[in-house]
């Protein structure tokens, strides 16, 4: 075997470890070596921190991958005409508008609303302080649905945050690192969102698909309220997404006979794949010492010193949210569950007739 | 006689890393070839003794890394692959280019193979056929580097 081996290998190599270990012996080494990572990274968490330091090392090679499209993007920016910025001035403009107009209706809601919760020793619902950040690539593994975005640790940004747009919930962070963070998206197989039905109040759970862009909203049975066009609004009870945001679009609902459960089908309202900039905003903790973080960060600040006087919170959110054109992104922060988890007691309500309204709802139980 | 530098090696698997971490999306990341898996097959043909296994492994982790996915499954992926190219390693670089084109199709098939498995172990949905696109695509970007004058076969010519 060896004389074979030398006749045919021109390779220049020191004659002593011509070859090292056979194939063999290294693969079986290797792939023990991989199944054991493997092991440790899924059951154990010991890798996470290691994980983290290694992306660090990554980062500069992120930054030559990315530079090209940056430069791309630059430079067709500096290129973009004349016409196409004014035709976006304008839009912006009269967005910018509308949008004052519902702020200033916010603003006073907000306080009414502030006013009747004290006086029904209500629990004062929960802020939220947001940050902009920017998708810097899409999850390299086809089996899962993710993105990258550029704001991590560093910006505290924590995990299990959840991942807004201008249009409605697109993910959760899953996982951060120092300088960016990974958002699993709401289409993702591994991720559920729990929602309600706008038109309803019905309370689900909605499951990603995974493999095209949907939602499903498995085992409601075949008989449910639910209508095709029905709005899907996060129903705050996980204590992670703020109420009343935006999640799917009911497209299509299949009831088979051989099955007690109705299948249905939505599409995410928020732009899951077109979207470069992100908003991450986050819901400050009201009793726990973890909210240091958000408390620390600048935005934070000004949001938590908000919260003696709450009708300042909802402009800063709003400002943030106008300030960036349609395509932008919220980060939110997960919250304890326990404190939004009695406003929503409630029974979902079947009867279509009863239209909750995310702030009005909350009224009649606040009584009981 | 022909000499392969180590700088040229890990010099290209990290222009084949930074080709992974280009921001792909939509149908480019379906048709995405592994750069890096091509690079390693490349270069276990042509000096293998100093390219192998254990660089495929390495790699692989760093792979694992940028997709963000549990450690070990590309690594792992790589070295089953890297050890059957590196069994038939020396039947490969006598063989026509045509022929080598088919085994190497067939090695990138035996990577995403083996990372399927790993993935429906853990729990994954099978993506169709469509997952086996980079396979394709990596064999004509393997025809078009050998078309631009890259070669497995041990060169006569002098570098």
């Amino acid at each position: 075997m060896a004389g074979y081996h030398q006749n045919l290998d021109q390779q220049q190599a020191p004659a002593f470890f011509a070859r090292g270990p056979s194939p063999l012996a290294r693969l079986a080494f290797f792939s023990a070596l991989s199944l054991a990572l493997m092991a440790t990274d899924s059951r154990l968490q010991y890798l996470g921190s290691v994980r983290e330091q290694l992306m660090v090392v990554l980062q500069p090679l992120q930054l030559i991958a990315n530079a090209p499209s940056m430069l791309y993007d630059s430079t067709s920016e500096y290129f973009s005409t004349h016409h196409r910025l004014l035709n976006e001035n304008q839009f912006l403009r009269k967005q910018a508008l509308i949008q004052a107009i519902s702020l200033q209706k916010m603003n006073a809601l907000a306080l009414e609303n502030t006013n009747l919760r004290e006086l029904l020793a209500a629990n004062q619902s929960l802020e939220e302080f947001s940050q902009l950040g920017e998708i810097l690539h899409v999850g390299r593994d086809p089996f899962t649905k993710k993105i990258i975005v550029n704001r991590g640790s560093n910006q505290q940004v924590v995990d299990g945050a959840a991942v807004v747009d201008a249009k409605g919930v697109i993910g959760q962070v899953t996982r951060t690192y120092p300088a960016s963070s990974e958002v699993t998206l709401i289409t993702d197989k591994s991720l559920t969102i729990p929602i309600q039905i706008e038109r309803n109040g019905l309370r689900a759970i909605a499951f990603g698909h995974g493999r095209d862009n949907t939602l499903d909203l498995p085992f409601l049975p075949a008989n449910v309220d639910i209508k095709r066009g029905d709005q899907l609004i996060t129903s705050g009870i996980d204590g992670v997404y703020p109420k009343g945001l935006a999640v799917a679009t009911v497209t299509d609902i299949q009831i088979s006979a051989d099955s007690p459960f109705a299948r249905i089908v939505c599409i995410p309202t928020g732009g899951i794949e077109n979207h470069k900039q992100v908003l991450i905003v986050s819901i400050s903790q009201p009793d726990s010492p973890a909210n240091s973080g958000a408390a620390t960060h600048p935005t934070g600040n000004a949001n938590t010193a908000a919260k003696a006087a709450t009708t300042t919170k909802p402009d800063a959110t709003q400002t943030a949210a106008s300030k960036v054109p349609a395509n932008t992104t919220l980060v939110v922060a997960p919250v304890p569950a326990a404190a939004d988890i009695n406003q929503n007691k409630k029974p979902a309500n079947p009867t279509p007739a009863v239209a909750t309204e995310p702030s009005t709802a909350n009224k009649p139980h606040a009584q009981d | 006689m022909h000499k392969t530098k180590l700088q040229t090696i890990y010099f290209s698997l990290l222009v084949a890393f930074i080709c992974v971490l280009l921001p792909w999306s939509g149908t480019a990341l379906n048709l995405r070839p592994d750069f890096v898996l091509l690079v390693i097959i490349f270069w276990i043909l042509r000096a293998p003794n100093k390219c192998n296994i254990g660089t495929a492994w390495f790699i692989g982790l760093w792979v694992d890394l940028a997709t963000g996915g549990v450690f070990g499954q590309y690594a792992l992926a790589y070295t089953v692959t890297t050890f059957v190219a590196v069994v038939y390693q020396r039947r490969l670089v006598l063989f026509s280019n045509t022929q080598q084109l088919v085994y190497v199709l067939l090695l990138l098939i035996i990577s995403q193979l083996t990372l399927l498995t790993v993935k429906i172990f853990s729990g994954n949905d099978v993506l169709g056929w469509s997952y086996f696109l980079p396979s394709i695509t990596g064999v004509i970007l393997w025809q078009a580097a050998v078309a631009l004058g890259l070669n497995t076969s041990r060169p006569s010519r002098s570098k």
